[in-house]
């Protein structure tokens, strides 16, 4: 009985003991919540309005939709960064660099942006991700100047520029006819889905892994030189310019 | 009046341009002297002669050409005589030159100037990786290799060590700049940016011993040029924040 009694006391204690922690783990979290500030505004987009965005640490994720506005999100983790977007000639500026020039410790801003379809997005950080998708505009490009992942979708522009240091870049688009097209890595993955009657002139390298897997573009036009380390070749007409070369990764085509 | 006084004076008494006391005193010597009366008789037949004849008939057909003809023959004769001289070279001919020698001569001034337009046009254009620092001696132009070797253009590897040490000069300032600064990054960046920087510094080892084996490899020239690039890059990049 005694037995009963000191288990059951056990059991009582470490239901406690759970209780407790979850109400101190519910007790914080509100705090971590309110301690994310959170930055909106809508601006009025002229046609073909440009996005040029250089953040300093966080994620970007920039939407194409189908209204003539640009839609600014940014969540600031604290100490919270100062953001003050301006627009000059149709262009919408978002430096957060500049914008907190000389302030050492501050929390990283992670932007959603919505933007019309036609329009323009350059956007650039020091560390985090960057994410592009359903923009059909005159550029895009996007760079990381160290870790992160760049992700394109359905992108339909003719010139588009990836560019990142540790991390993947996944393109999914149009490859348009006199188009200029350049993918950049340090380290990661290339991976382009592109639709097979695309017409291009490639120049893909990978020094160090020689991974480089054309898939359904590979073929009699495509020549590996430099021991593999490198492949040109011409897709179709060649009316295109597409450039890809990753350091210390690999590079792979597929079929869309 | 003597001769000499009545001589000197026969032309103007000719022209009756004595007065009344000059003339008689010409008219009282003329009268007693045969040989001054002799000499004004002459003077008044060449003025009379002068004063008859037409004008025309004095100038000659082309004055122009006369005195043309006069001047140098006049310049001939005052020009001393001139000594013949032992023959000259080539060069301390002056401009003697046969057609040969002066289309020999425009040749190689037209070879001179275009070899010293590509050495500037060279010079003053950024050299681009694919032209300098990546290529070798095999992917050179016999053109190329004539200006390499008489020392008008760099050879690929000079070229490549020039470009090197312009891209070190460049690190080594925003290195400068970047530890100035990094003290103020929080560790995320600082360790992104650590991360990225021995990744790129492996990659130069790497392809710094595969050229050092093989000076002659385009592509790892071409890869070592653009991860000293890249360095360089995320450098000047960092260095602002």
């Amino acid at each position: 009985m005694a037995r009963v009694l000191k288990n059951r006391f056990h059991c009582f204690a470490g239901k406690t003991t759970i209780l407790l922690l979850l109400s101190v783990v519910f007790f914080f979290a509100p705090l971590e919540a309110s301690a994310q500030r959170r930055f909106s505004k809508t601006y009025p987009a002229t046609r073909n309005v440009r996005l040029t965005l250089t953040n300093r640490s966080g994620t970007v994720t920039v939407e194409g939709w189908n209204r003539p506005e640009v839609q600014v999100q940014a969540y600031m983790e604290t100490p919270a960064a100062a953001v003050n977007p301006q627009v000059v000639d149709g262009t919408i500026f978002i430096n957060m660099v500049k914008d907190n020039y000389g302030r050492g410790d501050i929390g990283s801003v992670n932007f959603t942006i919505r933007v019309p379809f036609d329009a323009a997005v350059d956007i650039e950080t020091k560390v985090g991700n960057l994410n592009v998708s359903s923009v059909r505009g005159s550029l895009v490009r996007a760079k990381i100047s160290s870790d992160g992942d760049i992700t394109l979708t359905n992108i339909s522009a003719p010139m588009v520029s990836a560019e990142n240091g540790i991390g993947n870049i996944f393109f999914d688009g149009d490859i348009q006819s006199g188009g200029i097209y350049r993918f950049t890595s340090m380290s990661g993955d290339i991976n382009l889905r592109v639709p097979f009657n695309s017409s291009f002139k490639l120049v893909a390298t990978a020094p160090s892994t020689r991974r480089i897997n054309l898939g359904s573009f590979s073929g009699g036009n495509m020549r590996f030189i430099g021991d593999g380390r490198r492949v040109t070749g011409q897709v179709g007409d060649g009316s295109s310019y597409l450039t890809v070369t990753n350091q210390r990764g690999s590079i792979a085509f597929i079929r869309r | 009046m003597n001769c000499t006084e009545c001589q000197e004076n026969i032309s103007s008494y000719l022209d009756g341009e004595l007065d009344e006391i000059g003339s008689a005193n010409m008219r009282t010597h003329l009268s007693v002297c045969a040989g001054c009366a002799k000499l004004c008789e002459d003077f008044s037949v060449i003025l009379e002669s002068c004063r008859d004849t037409v004008p025309s008939e004095i100038i000659p057909p082309n004055s122009q050409a006369l005195w043309c003809r006069i001047n140098n023959l006049i310049e001939s004769e005052i020009k001393p005589e001139v000594v013949e001289e032992p023959k000259k070279s080539l060069l301390s001919r002056g401009w003697n030159l046969t057609f040969s020698q002066a289309g020999a001569a425009v040749l190689a001034v037209a070879m001179i100037s275009s070899l010293l337009t590509v050495v500037g046009i060279r010079n003053y254009f950024e050299p681009s990786g694919e032209d300098f620092t990546s290529r070798s001696r095999a992917s050179q132009t016999t053109f190329e290799k004539l200006l390499s070797k008489i020392g008008l253009t760099d050879t690929p590897q000079q070229a490549r060590e020039k470009r090197i040490k312009e891209q070190q000069a460049a690190i080594d300032y925003w290195n400068k700049r970047v530890q100035q600064r990094r003290g103020q990054w929080d560790a995320k960046i600082r360790d992104a940016f650590d991360r990225n920087l021995n990744l790129i510094d492996e990659s130069v080892s790497e392809y710094t011993i595969i050229l050092q084996e093989n000076p002659d490899d385009d592509l790892t020239g071409e890869m070592l040029d653009t991860v000293l690039n890249d360095k360089m890059d995320l450098l000047r990049e960092f260095s602002d924040l």
